[in-house]
């Protein structure tokens, strides 16, 4: 038993301690963190902007008069509905490389690729989630709102959007977690983030268990703190009504 | 078109699904200042459908729909502004569910007719006060039963000064014990002297309230009469087939 301690506490020096080898798992996380954040924000951005083209689209398309703005809003949701399609049907690391190796060539930093291929990818997650959200709200809500006088935009921000929000907020914080493990895969192109530290790690001393097991852990830590959060937020968020 | 008429529909009609379904086959009707209109037909008649023609709520196939004199039909029309001018209140409520009775009574005063909190609550107040419900001005949606919730979606409307009241069978998502309570506060608007046009099942409150019933079926107006020469003196078979079915 205390033999296999004190082999346990030599593999954690060997992998961590000596030559500073923990400083791939610190740095490889930090990266981790910016690529997962700074995606998201754009995906927010993204997903904002395809979400409100579709259910305008969805919600208005009937009832509108012929003419160039409903060709527009057709045409729109047409590409909307294209890159959602894509996006979803592709494996993001197919679409990793494909930026990389083609579409930023000339972009060499693979943090930025992989802030632009992550924020591109879950734009077209967050932008189902919005729509979701927005779609759950009872039609009966728009109805009431435009036949007291209020316009499309004005339904939408006063009694649409602000109860489509329970519906978004824990499923955009489940996207935020589905994005901070999929970065793993940045490695491909040959970003060190907290999955390539570990593998350098491992590399350097051919003991593969302390750094996976590791940086495992620390994935582990990170998704329940925001599962955590999730589940707060969905009871707090279950109180305020009903 | 005499001044005293609110509304005026000419050839209206409204087809789903490519023609397939013809909702509405052609109306023509006027509704006159403090009339009470009555809508009564069978499910699947056009008679909902037509409701929800007369504030756009559905877009018309075809037709026009004068209100006030304006064609709200046309696209030059800004359909916002006459809705205003124009309650509606829905089988199944629609209020605020994230707002207070009192939020839901006075957001659309403040944000569309520029009123202030004091001046859209006080109104908002006084309207509470006659339906009886102002003790529940703090309470949310989902703390009242389905008679308050609708008597609230009522005074939601009155709150922006309708002109006419549309009313699309308010009582048939109530429990059978709440529907007089709504039917009263309905019956004290017509009395009142504001305009309304009610599709609904209860034949007690046509009877009672109505200046003028209207039977529709099959997307067209069948008849239309006195309460009195409709239920005593049906003149068409399918009017006395579905009297017979519902009285």
């Amino acid at each position: 038993m205390s033999d296999w301690i004190e082999r346990l506490k030599d593999e954690f020096i060997l992998n961590f301690v000596e030559d500073d080898r923990w400083r791939y798992l610190v740095d490889g996380l930090r990266a981790t963190i910016i690529i997962t954040f700074s995606a998201l924000i754009i995906g927010i951005v993204i997903g904002l902007v395809v979400a409100t083209v579709r259910s305008t689209h969805d919600k208005t398309i009937e009832t509108m008069h012929p003419g160039i703005g409903r060709t527009i809003l057709k045409i729109l949701n047409f590409i909307c509905k294209l890159y959602v399609t894509v996006i979803r049907g592709v494996p993001v690391v197919v679409q990793l490389l494909i930026a990389y190796f083609i579409i930023f060539v000339s972009v060499t930093n693979g943090v930025v690729v992989g802030i632009l291929t992550f924020g591109i990818n879950s734009g077209a997650y967050v932008a189902e989630i919005f729509r979701g959200g927005i779609m759950a709200v009872d039609p009966g809500q728009m109805e009431a709102g435009r036949s007291l006088g209020f316009n499309y935009v004005q339904t939408m921000r006063y009694i649409v959007v602000p109860q489509a929000f329970k519906h978004i907020l824990p499923a955009l914080l489940n996207e935020l977690i589905a994005l901070f493990k999929e970065t793993a895969v940045v490695g491909y192109v040959a970003v060190k983030d907290l999955t390539k530290g570990a593998d350098i790690i491992r590399g350097r001393t051919f003991s593969p268990f302390m750094p996976l097991f590791g940086a495992a852990l620390i994935y582990l830590v990170f998704v329940m703190f925001f599962s955590w959060i999730v589940g707060k937020l969905e009871r707090r968020l279950r109180t305020s009504e009903r | 078109m005499s001044a005293d008429t609110i509304i005026k529909v000419e050839g209206l009609r409204k087809y789903f699904k490519g023609g397939a379904i013809k909702a509405l086959d052609g109306i023509d009707t006027e509704i006159q200042r403090g009339e009470v209109v009555v809508i009564i037909g069978p499910s699947g008649s056009g008679k909902s459908t037509f409701l929800r023609c007369l504030n756009l709520l559905e877009m018309p196939t075809a037709g026009r729909i004068l209100f006030e004199g304006t064609d709200i039909t046309a696209r030059s029309t800004n359909i916002n502004l006459h809705r205003r001018k124009m309650g509606m209140v829905f089988q199944l409520f629609n209020l605020f569910p994230h707002m207070t009775v009192m939020k839901n009574l006075t957001i659309a005063p403040m944000k569309l007719l520029g009123k202030t909190k004091e001046e859209a609550e006080e109104k908002a107040l006084a309207l509470l006060r006659r339906v009886g419900l102002e003790d529940r001005a703090e309470a949310y949606p989902n703390q009242l039963s389905g008679g308050q919730k609708q008597r609230i979606a009522i005074v939601r409307s009155l709150c922006m000064d309708p002109d006419v009241m549309l009313f699309d069978e308010p009582t048939s998502a109530l429990d059978p014990e709440m529907v007089g309570e709504v039917l009263d506060v309905m019956k004290q608007l017509a009395r009142d002297g504001m305009t309304m046009a009610v599709v609904t099942h209860e034949m007690g409150f046509a009877r009672e309230v109505a200046s003028r019933v209207v039977f529709m079926d099959n997307g067209r107006i069948i008849e239309q009469n006195t309460p009195n020469e409709i239920f005593n003196n049906p003149q068409s078979d399918r009017l006395k087939s579905f009297l017979a079915k519902v009285l």
